[in-house]
């Protein structure tokens, strides 16, 4: 391992003392973008006792999600976004592979699919497998600290699915 | 009135408003804005199809005011640097300095010290990975390469796994000396009126120098890999210089007493398109220069120097329009205020031609000479003595009313304007960033590049690309809620005929 890599932190042996890690994305003051920190924000009341996950609630994208993720085996995000195919509160279950059939160049941010193929190829320990709620939402540009109804409506639900995938030993070995 | 029927009042008459803002809302924005949606182009061909006219539509942040009225000014730095997660720095600084202006209080040498040191090491992490990670795939990858190289993979592959390292190594380290100070990165809690709430002490500062010296070292590394890969080339040269993105505008940037660009503080200067001062002013001065003009078709408001008038989407003499961001700031300084920035600044000018430069991919290079000079600066700082004092903070003693600030976020000029009542609760805010700055310069590149490539209804290949590459040099914000997944913005692209009927439509995959 070359010393720039070892001295970044981000060393490919990096260990993280749970395996799973569900990162809840969003902006906390733009009404529906919240409502993956809210998710997240429930699990982790109620994983609080696990020995094997880990829960954090991020406003950070792109490179930075990196940082985050690196050294869990597996990782669960949720986040909010907008198709216009599906109603508000709709959850959309992707993998990793779904990410990366989204459009490889943007005009702005480094997608998260882009920021795991990057650490893959600089040789990052970055999770093996990766799951996606992805919750349609209804306003994601109004700054507010609540929720449309739809989304309200959702969050058991959306808790459960997370819970149960989390619950079923999601990427435990063999 | 009795209380009941003034509510029966209130609700009518907020169910009226509504209704007439519903109405107003489809007639004037559909049927170009049928979808809200993030980069969405829409152009319109005329009856010999060639592009009568083409608009970029940004969604807009709404209800910022609403959600700021009566709310503590002092929150004002923690609610603005949550409102983007790209620049939440910028946020938190301009709100800063606002309160400053609110309390009309100065923050002490030292207290003023770490806030550049701070703010510049945001300008370095944040250019950086818009020449590498953003902008990377147009000029270092190539805008002729196959679709499926021209990402952040591509880019690592053309560059060098090491360097690759480098760049995520050199962003940590720089995003770990503003967490020192502000916490978090993306939602500080250092700036507070008249001061910081953290000072540095003796026994970090050599970790600091060390960040500073290692920044300032992938600065002058960066701009070599620019002149390896983008000068060495004549066919990007050519391209940076091409007619299809060149824009005489006016140009907007903060610099100091010597007129030198400060990305911290100083006051506000406009060039005309030869170059000449049309002003200098210091920020509180904004509302007498800045004004907004609103389009039918879109919920941008488009800035231009009020003095001028708004004269539509127009370049050269009669413009009203200006520019801000990288190429506006080197535009509107007369030298670098560091001596390494300084000379790549000179290198620009003596490859491009005299100042101004108006080709608009030519921000990319600027972004390089301003990475040289935040590190310079950071530089600078940590060897002042001033840096590790301890009088952190002067105490606001005076009563609120009016606060503006101003800072050069990456992307532009940004301002914060608070007005509070007697006893600092906000009762109007208003922000103006910097792609607000530069709208309408934006809507002029696109309906450029959009021009030089349909003809008489024939779409040529690599639109998309060509388009895109129009806007991207401006590493334009588009809206605030950029977090949603999947984290980054299709491009769509849709024409219409003559009639406003749909005829094709382009999504990037």
């Amino acid at each position: 391992m070359s010393l720039a890599l070892a001295e970044s932190g981000l060393s490919a042996g990096r260990q993280r003392l749970k395996r799973v890690l569900v990162l809840g994305l969003g902006n906390p003051i733009l009404s529906d973008d919240a409502v993956g920190l809210r998710v997240a924000a429930e699990v982790q009341r109620q994983v609080s006792d696990s020995a094997d996950v880990e829960v954090i609630e991020s406003s950070e994208m792109g490179l930075t999600l990196l940082d985050l993720v690196t050294g869990f085996e597996s990782l669960v995000v949720v986040d909010a976004v907008q198709t216009g195919l599906a109603a508000p509160g709709f959850v959309h279950q992707w993998d990793e592979s779904d990410l990366k059939a989204l459009p490889p160049v943007s005009p702005h941010f480094l997608g998260l699919g882009e920021a795991l193929a990057l650490g893959r190829l600089l040789g990052l320990a970055v999770p093996t497998r990766v799951q996606l709620f992805a919750i349609e939402v209804a306003d994601p540009f109004t700054l507010g600290n609540s929720l449309t109804p739809a989304l309200d409506r959702c969050l058991p639900a959306v808790v459960e699915q997370v819970l149960l995938l989390v619950g079923s030993g999601l990427g435990s070995k063999g | 009135m009795n209380p009941d029927s003034q509510k029966v009042w209130n609700e009518a008459n907020q169910r009226a408003n509504d209704a007439a803002q519903a109405q107003r809302r489809r007639v004037t924005v559909d049927p170009i804005t049928r979808l809200e949606g993030h980069g969405k182009i829409d152009i319109f061909l005329d009856n010999q199809g060639d592009v009568e006219k083409a608009y970029l539509q940004i969604p807009e942040l709404r209800g910022f005011e609403v959600f700021c009225i009566g709310r503590p000014a002092e929150e004002m730095p923690q609610i603005t640097s949550r409102i983007c997660g790209v620049c939440p720095t910028a946020h938190h600084m301009a709100a800063t300095k606002a309160l400053d202006d609110l309390y009309q209080v100065q923050p002490p040498p030292t207290a003023r010290k770490i806030r550049e040191l701070v703010y510049n090491a945001f300008m370095l992490e944040d250019h950086a990975l818009h020449v590498y990670i953003l902008g990377g795939p147009d000029f270092i990858v190539g805008p002729d390469a196959p679709k499926e190289e021209r990402n952040v993979v591509g880019v690592i592959q053309k560059v060098g796994l090491e360097v690759g390292k480098k760049v995520i190594g050199m962003r940590r380290q720089l995003r770990e000396l503003i967490a020192y100070f502000g916490g978090k990165v993306i939602h500080p809690v250092m700036g507070l009126p008249g001061g910081v709430s953290k000072g540095l002490k003796a026994e970090d500062l050599p970790r600091f120098k060390q960040v500073a010296k290692d920044g300032l070292e992938f600065a002058l590394f960066t701009l070599q890999v620019f002149h390896d890969i983008v000068l060495k080339n004549p066919r990007y040269v050519e391209l940076i210089t091409s007619d299809a993105y060149t824009h005489r505008t006016y140009y907007m940037g903060q610099v100091d007493e010597q007129n030198q660009v400060n990305f911290y503080d100083g006051q506000i200067r406009v060039v005309d398109p030869d170059g000449r001062e049309y002003a200098r002013f210091p920020a509180q001065k904004y509302r007498d220069f800045v004004a907004e003009h609103v389009e039918p078709w879109s919920y941008v408001k488009f800035c231009y120097l009020k003095p001028l008038g708004w004269q539509g989407f127009q370049e050269g003499p009669q413009s009203s329009v200006y520019s801000v961001a990288p190429l506006a700031r080197l535009n509107v300084t007369e030298s670098m205020p560091t001596p390494q920035a300084r000379q790549a600044y000179q290198e620009f000018y003596s490859t491009l031609g005299a100042k101004p430069v108006h080709h608009t991919l030519a921000n990319h290079w600027a972004r390089v000479v301003e990475m040289i000079c935040a590190a310079e600066r950071m530089v600078e700082l940590v060897n002042d003595p001033d840096i590790t004092g301890t009088d952190l903070r002067c105490l606001p003693t005076k009563k609120p009313s009016v606060g503006i600030g101003a800072v050069e976020a990456p992307r532009g000029t940004l301002f914060h304007h608070f007005e509070t009542d007697a006893r600092g609760l906000i009762e109007r805010a208003n922000l103006i960033v910097a792609t607000q700055n530069n709208a309408a310069r934006i809507a002029m590149s696109v309906e450029k590049a959009a021009k030089g490539l349909i003809k008489k209804g024939q779409v040529t290949e690599g639109l998309l690309n060509m388009v895109e590459m129009a806007f991207r040099a401006y590493d334009p914000c588009f809206g605030c809620a950029t977090h949603t997944l999947p984290g980054h913005l299709p491009l769509a692209v849709s024409i219409y005929d003559q009639n406003h009927e749909l005829l094709k439509e382009l999504v990037q995959s």
